[in-house]
């Protein structure tokens, strides 16, 4: 049993120096601008929070981090909702093209963005939607919905049939039975999909760089990015930038463990 | 009963159009309403920043009318980014911007910029430098006036070449011989030869067309078709190319911009300095190790061309396209650009006028001995290709003379590669 | 309403919005590429298979396409190997499950951007923890073009090693223990044990993550393009940065278009390669 105690601490060190560029991080940014560079040792002399100060005050992170917290949670909304919906028909309902319909959604998936993203740029152009969230919500949204109907559609598939026959007996159509006999049981599955989805839209970069221009609808991603440096690169407030742009991230992988492997595998293991 | 109201409103209709389109034509700032000019510039190098106290003053001039500056990322090719997904299909926020002037023909070609030909008095324009004014005027129109005026310039440390008894070089093998003997004497490693910006962004690629003109090549023939001189454009990359290779330039300048060579320069750390003359105010600050040891003289040429082919370069101001009020916003650029305003610049600043009589103007050069010298640097200097398409050359260009910087490529096939996909570029512009 | 109907009524907002946003811009980009088209200068001209042609002999191009396929072979390869060797080492972990995987998969649920600029003040010549850690050494990582690939691929493998960890892992979980039980009654154990019995079970998934890394790694733009731009001097220019280059700095929109199509053929091409080989594999096991 010692052993077993032994073994398990070692191997939780080895994925906490495996972890160790991130809490480098958090070090860099609480560490004094004047002992940045040259690094001369390894903890600083004195903590400082000054960095962040600069990030709240100074920066667009701010607005950006209410930007990209609108646009996920909206483009998650919008992609769980629309994906439960076909995730069901294609299931349970009959689907002339079936095959069809999952092979492009499965091709979908496979679509490169920076192919994309030029006639999606102009097509945003044309319909004025350069620099709103409207654009990013559409955009994440269809990257994201492949996944979620696969993932939902087999989630559905689990819940067995003979629960919707016995609503169907009871003289509820299949709306009513989506609603009060679907949902409920596949709302685990739908938590998955709906953190892959906001997880994938936070820490979308390509077609938010792109469609972005001014900090109105400038995700975290891009304000980190254009991380604004007068002379120098500003290291220790990149640093405290890129901490609070993990923080969903963070929460997710810590709080939220259980459903986000449950979305992961189901969407590798299933063929 | 329902008759008269609705032709009461049927009367009124255009009695209220024609008071709301009169309103809104009206560039008089109406007492009470605040007139809010957004001006665009990026953040002023050097010791001061004159531009808040020239807008007060703008302010109190013109009564009601607020300027609000807002600042540019720190890179020249981010803010171009800017600028172009802001003014490319929408309406941008903001009236006034500051232009590098090799952007103008592009802006105004794009259709961006407002035509300032009606606004500005043949005077006022021929007070500027011509190489200046030259990039702001397409087919026959003005579309920017300048605000401040660069030119490449070669710096060198006054004290290290009096020691070992040399003038200033006119060549550049002259330059090397002078690097290798200074640093032989002195015998400190740390002492670093000729420092200049080899990164690949425009800066790398101002200072790869000054090795170009100083041997005679050209980047585009009169017909816009690249590398006319091939030989010695070869030339001039394998020099600078040897720079680094012989040690006489330091390996990291490939990565280096203006601060990352003027900061060791400035510390002493080098002998000769390529740069911008707003670094000559920062050596001169009373902290600075080097200060009363900096020396400004033309760049060198190497064999086939001419001594001082430095590029001009600074800033220009235009009006957005799109701005509501039209009339006002060209009143900010006369007078940002104007005599007092630039004079107070100078002054402030590290900044150098775009009016040659400010030059030789007495208060001005009293405070600031160089003043004369660098205006022959400037009458000297040269332009980069003035063409609506000139960033599109040098993002295209710059990885080709980057790759010989760093030794990837040999400066043939560089300039074989070059030359093919410009005339790819030029296949899609000019059929 | 019949179920018919109702399954029209439920596909057609997603197939709208997918076939709006996802398909019809991959038609229009293969139409795109087919023009000179810059917006900014209203240029907009047929060129027909110009820029195919230009691609076909252009040093830049084939440099990315050398940069891409070298960045996914190894970078996938690595992953792999990397990820199995974590997942075996997971696979006897009882106590402190949760936080295991949480330090793990910390790496995975970073945004891009961030690791970029992480990986970038690591690697940073007098400031960065590597170079301390080597002993004061000033090696410049990211400027000298030797290294830089080499840099972007460890911040690529550490990125994305955890997925492939944690699908080997749930993999390896299910596998009954009673079959290395029996294994060692006949003899099998240690590296026997694992060619025998885990390695034949870990397979098609393996081949799976294998199909998605590397259609992942062939596609990737974030990374690259925050880090290193595309340099130094190409040596890290994929042809997703080239791609990018074109259209939004040179402002080239049929051209990177081209370019664009190409990444998309690439990646189709791969795909279905992949798409046999898993079938063959499943049809023979």
């Amino acid at each position: 049993m010692r052993a077993g105690r032994l073994r398990d601490g070692l191997v939780l060190l080895g994925l906490a120096l495996y972890a160790a560029p991130f809490f480098w991080q958090a070090l860099t940014s609480l560490r004094p601008d004047a002992e940045l560079l040259p690094l001369a040792q390894l903890w600083p002399s004195r903590l400082t929070l000054a960095h962040y100060d600069v990030v709240f005050r100074l920066s667009l992170m701010p607005r950006a981090l209410v930007n990209s917290l609108g646009i996920a949670l909206l483009s998650t909304l919008l992609a769980v909702g629309l994906g439960a919906l076909a995730a069901y028909a294609l299931a349970r309902l009959p689907v002339c093209g079936r095959g069809l319909i999952l092979l492009g959604m499965i091709a979908a998936t496979a679509f490169p963005q920076i192919a994309t993203v030029s006639p999606l740029y102009l097509m945003m152009r044309a319909f004025g939607l350069r620099d709103t969230w409207l654009a990013l919500i559409l955009a994440n949204a269809s990257f994201a919905l492949p996944l979620v109907i696969w993932l939902l559609a087999g989630f559905i598939r689990e819940i067995p049939l003979a629960l919707e026959e016995a609503a169907a007996v009871d003289g509820a159509g299949r709306p009513a039975a989506l609603r009060w006999v679907v949902l409920p049981l596949v709302a685990p599955g739908m938590a998955s999909a709906g953190l892959l989805a906001f997880l994938f839209s936070w820490n979308e970069f390509l077609f938010a760089y792109s469609f972005t221009a001014s900090e109105a609808s400038r995700t975290v991603p891009v304000a980190l990015a254009l991380f604004p440096g007068v002379f120098e690169v500003p290291w220790g407030d990149i640093a405290a930038a890129s901490l609070l742009a993990s923080l969903p991230p963070i929460l997710i992988v810590v709080a939220f463990q259980r459903y986000l492997v449950r979305g992961l595998l189901a969407g590798a293991l299933r063929e | 009963m329902a008759r008269r109201p609705a032709r009461a409103v049927l009367l009124g209709m255009p009695a209220l159009l024609l008071t709301l389109i009169a309103g809104g034509c009206g560039e008089r700032a109406t007492p009470g309403a605040p007139v809010t000019l957004v001006f665009k510039h990026a953040k002023i190098l050097g010791p001061a920043d004159p531009v808040p106290g020239l807008l007060r003053r703008f302010e109190a001039l013109h009564p009601g009318v607020r300027v609000r500056s807002e600042a540019l990322t720190w890179s020249s090719d981010e803010q171009h980014q800017f600028y172009a997904i802001n003014l490319e299909g929408g309406s941008p926020p903001f009236d006034v911007m500051m232009l590098d002037v090799i952007w103008v023909p592009e802006f105004a070609r794009a259709g961006w910029i407002l035509d300032l030909t009606a606004f500005v008095p043949a005077a006022e324009r021929a007070a500027h430098f011509p190489s200046a004014l030259e990039p702001a005027v397409q087919e026959g129109k003005l579309w920017a006036l300048p605000w401040f005026m660069n030119v490449g310039l070669l710096y060198y440390r006054t004290d290290l070449l009096a020691k070992y008894g040399f003038a200033p070089p006119e060549a550049y093998d002259e330059l090397v011989r002078q690097v290798r003997r200074i640093r032989a004497g002195e015998g400190d490693p740390r002492l670093d030869g000729f420092l200049w910006q080899g990164k690949q962004y425009e800066g790398g690629m101002v200072n790869v067309l000054e090795a170009l003109w100083a041997n005679g090549a050209r980047l585009l023939d009169d017909a816009g078709r690249p590398f006319p001189e091939p030989a010695r454009a070869r030339e001039s990359l394998a020099f600078l190319r040897g720079l680094i290779e012989s040690g006489v330039s330091p390996g990291w300048v490939t990565a280096a911009d203006e601060e990352l060579t003027r900061r060791p320069f400035g510390d002493g750390r080098a002998i000769f300095l390529r740069g911008w003359p707003y670094a000559l105010d920062l050596f001169e600050l009373p902290a600075s190790p080097v200060r009363g040891k900096v020396g400004v003289a033309p760049l060198p040429r190497l064999p086939h061309g001419e001594v001082g082919a430095g590029s001009t370069g600074g800033a220009h101001l235009a009006v957005s396209a799109r701005t509501r009020h039209q009339a006002l916003a060209v009143e900010l650029v006369r007078f940002l650009t104007s005599d007092a305003a630039q004079r107070a610049m100078t002054e402030g600043a590290a900044l150098r006028p775009s009016r040659p009589s400010l030059y030789r103007d007495a208060a001005l050069v009293a405070r600031d001995p160089s003043l004369p010298a660098l205006l022959g640097l400037m009458q000297r200097g040269r332009p980069r290709p003035i063409t609506p398409y000139y960033l599109m050359l040098s993002t295209t260009l710059q990885p080709e003379f980057s790759a010989v910087l760093v030794g990837r490529k040999s400066p043939e096939r560089a300039i074989r590669d070059a030359t093919a996909q410009v005339d790819h570029l030029l296949r899609a512009i000019a059929p | 309403m019949t179920d018919r109907n109702l399954s029209w009524l439920f596909l057609a907002p997603a197939l709208l919005v997918l076939g709006g946003l996802t398909v019809y811009p991959a038609l229009w980009v293969l139409w795109l590429s087919l023009q000179y088209r810059i917006p900014v200068f209203s240029i907009a001209r047929w060129a027909g298979l110009e820029h195919y042609a230009f691609l076909a002999v252009d040093t830049r191009f084939w440099n990315a396409a050398g940069v891409t396929a070298v960045f996914t072979v190894v970078s996938v390869a690595l992953e792999c190997g990397l990820g199995l060797g974590v997942a075996l080492a997971l696979r006897g972990q009882r106590h402190w499950r949760r936080v295991a995987l949480a330090l793990l998969l910390l790496a995975w649920a970073l945004p891009s951007v961030v690791t970029a600029k992480m990986f970038e003040w690591l690697y940073h010549p007098s400031g960065g923890l590597v170079n301390f850690l080597l002993g004061g050494r000033a090696i410049n990582w990211l400027g000298d073009p030797a290294l830089a690939l080499p840099a972007l691929i460890v911040a690529d493998v550490w990125r994305t090693t955890p997925f492939v960890a944690l699908l080997c892992y749930a993999r390896l979980l299910t596998i009954p223990p009673e079959l290395y039980e029996a294994g060692q009654v006949d003899g099998a154990a240690g590296w026997q044990a694992f060619a025998r019995i885990t390695w034949p079970l870990v397979r098609p998934i393996l081949l799976v993550v294998l199909l998605f890394r590397t259609l992942d790694a062939l596609r990737a733009f974030d990374l690259m393009f925050v880090l290193t731009g595309g340099g130094p001097a190409g040596s890290t220019e994929t042809l997703t940065v080239y791609a990018y280059r074109a259209l939004f700095q040179t402002l080239q929109v049929g051209f990177g278009a081209a370019i664009g199509v190409v990444v998309f053929a690439l990646v189709m091409l791969v795909a279905v390669g992949y798409l046999r080989l898993i079938n063959r594999e499943s049809r023979t096991a």
